[in-house]
């Protein structure tokens, strides 16, 4: 349990380097093992996000909308194509990601020049985050759309289809925190968005103090970009606390 | 740039975003115009004796469009601008704002808390006469807390549909019993009396301005929308003075109405008499009893409207405070499935609790002690804040370029000001008054200076912020966007998009 997983974080760091063919990811079903391939950033806030059994969100809607949109903000900038200066994204390299999700999102961003503040690209894309993680979760064999709900209320809900790997990163980083061991990038990067979402009590549930002042450091080691980034997050997401409007 | 491309990133965030009828709804239905028409008004009859309090609502309402010229002017520059204590950190200083944000939380407390005892009391007395209950007032009214913990725990709001229909039904029924009190006069002739000018400057005119702010809070509201408009330069702007001069002349018309049907010389006695029952009482006989069940009704729903829209203010409050570390970081923390600021949300609850159980202990009056006291005492509350805030509005004004002309940025702050001041001194000094109670009475200093005290508090632990916690000091004013401070001076400039 206390090991990083193989591989995101390296690959991520090395940017503009291909990760290699996806390899759709079989159902494990051993007790206690974990997926073993390349997970991105906003996968892993999904999973982490939702419950790893029945899939339900764990998070009020739109910090999920909005941490989701970080997260594939923060993806393209690991990928090298946009960095984050203050309050403004900044697109780099407009050289297509092979993620057609990536692709689609930095092309909305090369295509609209006019707009660069951080925060307006966080709720644009967060108008359509979840729909679209979901989406490309599910081609890759990770979730499975479900219908749940009476008929007057049914709405659709992705089910984990293997609830180890979905519970892993959740596991990862609460066993990391709680003692106390240096997380790499990736993990930096998903404690942040975790922390800036309001959903770290899932990670500390029951851990000392401590453990919280841990989290905050480590996310604090992230670099400037990310920073950023995650700052801009909170704001956005301290804003809908605050907003009136509360559907 | 040439714009020959669509902008989707506009058209995608302009969807759903609110224009001017949705904000005046928001606001006006959260200053519950029925209960101030209904419970408001005659109590401040009733309390205070004074009878210009119809001129008191028309006074108060021109104020209050003029304090609102600087104050929507400012709101375009500040980020957090929902609170009147971010005003005044970036007018006044940051200590002056944490003095502020202590006088608000006390003022929006006592708002909310008073509200349960006219519910409580108009709520048991319904049930009482019509299905002939054995209530008493603060079973109700811990019946309506629970209703309103749970909702506010649930980060649930009154939809604005609903809202928008109780609002115009709350109208409509005012509207109309005005038209039956003022076409059935005691004494067969109309008089125009409690209108005169002449009792802006008769003894008591504090007591009664102040009661008629107090029926304007919620009014402040509108800067909140402020990023969810379509259009925030005028949608705001223009909201705001619907919603003042909207209610403003409903209040005014309403208690002239009831000093018409009653006669001036009467309405005093009248509603020491009816208390809250007084304007029902006036119209029934020619009005049909459902039409007077469905106005009662509307009464209790609107007191239950204000009440869950203050509970809401506190709330948040208490989070933008814990979220700057200015209170204790729990405060921050949101409830994980509804996005609920949830434990000031139970902070409130829980203070309203005691508070309840306190006048229920005591066997104080629901009405007079709890209702009108309380809201009145958080009605100076908001008017100390809008007096401050008028005031930071021209410092804001004098430290920043901007191209506001001398009117916005100096001249209408500038009378707002001295009027508010005008208005908050001849308020201290007539609290007896307003109270009710003898001029010797600790209790016409005891709630004032509560106020005092708070802003003392906040002022002495900006003070201690400043040279123990520089980075929680720097952070204040700023709600939810602390969390950039550490990282960047304010943004100045709200975001277009």
């Amino acid at each position: 349990m206390n090991t990083t997983p193989p591989g995101p974080a390296d690959e991520h760091a090395s940017s503009g380097g291909y990760a290699g063919p996806v390899v759709p990811a079989r159902p494990v079903r051993a007790v206690g093992s974990a997926a073993a391939h390349t997970m991105r950033l906003a996968d892993e806030f999904f999973y982490l996000a939702h419950d790893d059994q029945t899939g339900r969100p764990r998070l009020f809607e739109s910090a999920l909308a909005h941490g989701l949109a970080a997260a594939l903000l923060a993806e393209l900038c690991w990928e090298g194509r946009v960095t984050f200066e203050g309050r403004q994204v900044r697109v780099t390299n407009a050289a297509p990601p092979r993620d057609w999700l990536q692709h689609l999102v930095l092309d909305r961003l090369v295509a609209e020049p006019r707009h660069t503040a951080t925060r307006t690209w966080l709720a644009f894309v967060g108008t359509t985050a979840c729909e679209q993680v979901a989406t490309r979760m599910w081609q890759l064999g990770l979730v499975q759309p479900q219908q749940v709900g009476r008929l007057w209320r049914q709405r659709t809900v992705y089910v984990p289809a293997d609830m180890n790997t979905a519970a892993w990163s959740w596991a990862r980083l609460s066993f990391q925190l709680r003692n106390y061991q240096q997380l790499n990038a990736f993990d930096v990067a998903l404690a942040g968005l975790a922390m800036h979402t309001q959903l770290d009590p899932i990670l500390l549930d029951g851990a000392p103090l401590a453990a919280r002042a841990f989290l905050r450091q480590q996310v604090e080691q992230a670099h400037l970009p990310l920073r950023d980034l995650l700052a801009d997050l909170g704001a956005v997401v301290g804003g809908a606390v605050l907003s009136h409007r509360t559907t | 740039m040439p714009r020959s491309s669509p902008d989707t990133v506009s058209a995608v965030l302009a969807r759903g975003r609110l224009g001017i009828p949705s904000v005046v709804f928001f606001v006006i239905a959260a200053a519950a115009p029925l209960t101030v028409v209904a419970g408001g008004a005659t109590t401040g009859y009733a309390v205070t004796g004074v009878t210009g309090i119809p001129v008191s609502y028309l006074v108060v309402a021109a104020v209050l469009a003029l304090f609102a010229v600087g104050y929507v002017a400012m709101s375009r520059r500040i980020v957090n601008a929902g609170a009147f204590y971010t005003y005044v950190t970036r007018g006044l200083g940051r200590p002056a704002g944490v003095g502020a944000a202590m006088v608000a939380l006390l003022a929006y407390n006592a708002m909310q808390i008073g509200l349960y005892g006219g519910a409580g009391a108009v709520t048991a007395q319904f049930l009482n006469d019509r299905y002939g209950w054995q209530l008493t007032w603060w079973m109700c009214a811990l019946a309506v807390w629970a209703i309103v913990a749970a909702l506010g725990v649930a980060r649930i709001d009154l939809n604005g549909r609903v809202l928008a229909v109780v609002l115009v039904a709350e109208c409509v029924v005012a509207l109309a019993f005005d038209a039956i009190m003022v076409t059935h006069p005691a004494d067969a002739t109309i008089s125009f009396d409690t209108l005169s000018p002449s009792h802006v400057f008769a003894a008591g005119i504090g007591a009664a301005l102040v009661t008629a702010i107090t029926g304007f809070v919620g009014f402040e509201g509108t800067v909140v929308f402020s990023e969810e408009t379509k259009d925030p330069r005028r949608t705001i702007a223009r909201a705001t003075y619907i919603a003042v001069t909207v209610t403003g002349l409903l209040y005014g018309l309403s208690a002239w109405a009831m000093s018409v049907a009653t006669g001036p010389d009467r309405i005093v006695e009248a509603a020491r008499t009816d208390g809250t029952d007084l304007i029902f009482n006036l119209v029934s006989p020619y009005l049909a009893d459902s039409v007077v069940t469905v106005a009662r009704i509307l009464f209790i729903t609107s007191l239950f409207a204000a009440l869950l829209s203050f509970h809401h203010t506190v709330a948040r409050y208490l989070f933008a405070l814990g979220r700057e570390r200015v209170l204790p970081a729990v405060f921050a923390r949101t409830s994980r499935h509804t996005g609920a600021p949830k434990i000031g949300s139970l902070a409130q609850s829980g203070l309203a609790l005691g508070v309840l159980v306190g006048y229920a202990v005591a066997g104080a009056d629901p009405i007079v002690h709890l209702f009108f006291w309380v809201t009145v005492t958080g009605g100076l509350g908001v008017l100390i804040l809008m007096t401050v805030t008028s005031a930071a509005v021209i410092g804001f004004f004098a430290r920043t370029t901007h191209n506001e002309g001398p009117w916005r940025s100096l001249i209408a702050p500038g009378a707002a000001t001295l009027a508010l001041g005008g208005i908050l001194t001849v308020t201290l000094r007539e609290f007896d008054t307003l109270l009710g109670v003898e001029p010797d009475s600790p209790l016409r200093w005891a709630f004032p200076a509560a106020y005092a005290a708070a802003a003392l508090l906040g002022l002495a632990w900006a003070l201690l912020l400043r040279s123990t916690n520089p980075d929680i000091y720097a952070a204040i004013g700023l709600g939810a966007d602390s969390d950039t401070g550490p990282l960047r001076a304010p943004e100045t400039v709200r975001q277009p998009a």
